[in-house]
């Protein structure tokens, strides 16, 4: 059975640094056999979440539109890197809103508790997070990690690693970086082999 | 003196809990006869996301043509500015989250170009505040949405020391905020103080 990788960026301009690592995420995926997949946000058509709670009552989004589709391809894939830079030490405002549709999924776990994910199937769904941030601080990713837990958790993944590159200004840009493009390259192939093994099981 | 309050209310919800918590600093704030009150809901602003295109860094202006063209001005003329943001999944809501990515302008202003934002007279003495509500009664529910809060003010010559934060865990259904012990109270003394603050730092 071939494991799936879905990519997702989050980054409102196409091929800078985070999607730039994203693909090599992706070809390293693609190379250990993985079938892989990529789905731009900015291509898509999808509101904020309103707020309204409406899910709350049955678990279901009122809201149609492309989000609902992309949280289920999500829900279909092994594994899910999802992208985005950091802009104003936080993810893109297109990725939280994105995240923030998952709301529904929140409310089935807790509210109308119709869906609940066992430990294996954690175990066999891998969330990554990827991001790359123009400050050099250490630090500048981590108001990045709670959304990314809540959405992770939500649509069953384990947050299973980040790939994350800070102080793009300095190295003017992704290629430039010393290790990131090829550790996002071999991290795609090891998440491969690992989901595969457990298929097997 | 007429001090200017330019005040976002962030969420997508109107008249929810953050929103309600930002009415009452509002209302406490307007018993002064000398404060101008604007509010913004960001659901009515028609704030486009950051392309994340970086013109800005040599145009000294955003290359997107939508609400920022006003907000731009006022956000520079305002005495005390405030934004309210529901927590979503976390974080700051994405509406909300737009309008700070969009002060990329001021950021590409201030660092890049190395121009002013405000006339030096008016430096240090801008006053910020963040009223947030969650669902979530975990303490640490805000953490995440606080270093964006930070580089929106950051950006636009508010300082950190400058920035007040009331946040209040513990409510979602609308109207639960009401119920709160302490909310209203505490959003009625930081608008006073707010305001006596500026009126210091205006008059000295």
């Amino acid at each position: 059975m071939t494991v799936v990788v879905l990519g997702i960026s989050g980054s409102p301009h196409r091929h800078g640094n985070t999607e730039t690592l994203l693909d090599s995420f992706l070809d390293g995926a693609g190379s250990a056999g993985g079938s892989v997949e990529k789905v731009i946000l900015k291509d898509l058509g999808y509101s904020a979440c309103r707020g309204c709670n409406a899910c709350h009552k049955d678990g279901n989004c009122i809201v149609k539109d492309d989000a609902l589709p992309l949280f289920d391809r999500m829900m279909a894939a092994d594994c899910v890197a999802v992208a985005s830079p950091i802009y104003s030490m936080g993810i893109t405002a297109q990725l939280k809103g994105f995240i923030d549709r998952g709301q529904f999924l929140w409310a089935r776990r807790f509210v109308t508790k119709t869906l609940e994910f066992s430990p294996e199937h954690l175990a066999r769904h891998k969330g990554i997070f990827i991001s790359t941030a123009g400050q050099n601080w250490s630090h500048v990713f981590d108001g990045a990690y709670p959304s990314l837990t809540a959405l992770f958790h939500d649509a069953g993944f384990e947050y299973y690693d980040n790939i994350v590159a800070n102080n793009m200004d300095e190295y003017k840009g992704i290629k430039n970086h010393p290790t990131a493009m090829n550790d996002a390259f071999l991290k795609g192939q090891q998440v491969v082999a690992v989901l595969e093994a457990l298929k097997k099981q | 003196m007429t001090i200017k309050v330019l005040a976002f209310a962030g969420s997508p919800r109107r008249n929810g809990n953050s929103e309600t918590l930002l009415d009452w600093v509002l209302a406490s704030m307007a018993e002064d006869p000398e404060v101008a009150i604007e509010k913004v809901p960001l659901t009515e602003a028609n704030i486009n996301i950051c392309r994340g295109c970086n013109a800005c860094e040599k145009l000294n202006k955003c290359i997107q043509r939508d609400g920022m063209d006003i907000y731009h001005d006022k956000i520079i003329e305002a005495d005390i500015i405030l934004l309210s943001s529901p927590i979503f999944c976390m974080g700051i809501a994405a509406l909300p989250k737009a309008l700070i990515d969009r002060m990329q302008v001021f950021r590409s202003r201030k660092f890049v170009l190395k121009l002013p934002i405000v006339p030096p007279e008016r430096k240090g003495k801008r006053l910020g505040a963040f009223l947030a509500s969650a669902g979530q009664d975990w303490p640490h529910v805000f953490d995440a949405a606080i270093p964006s809060v930070k580089c929106f003010y950051h950006v636009i010559d508010i300082r950190d020391a400058d920035i007040s934060y009331l946040m209040i865990n513990h409510v979602d259904e609308k109207g639960a905020i009401d119920k709160h012990p302490t909310a209203k109270a505490d959003a009625t003394k930081l608008g006073k103080t707010m305001i006596a603050e500026l009126k210091k730092r205006l008059a000295a």
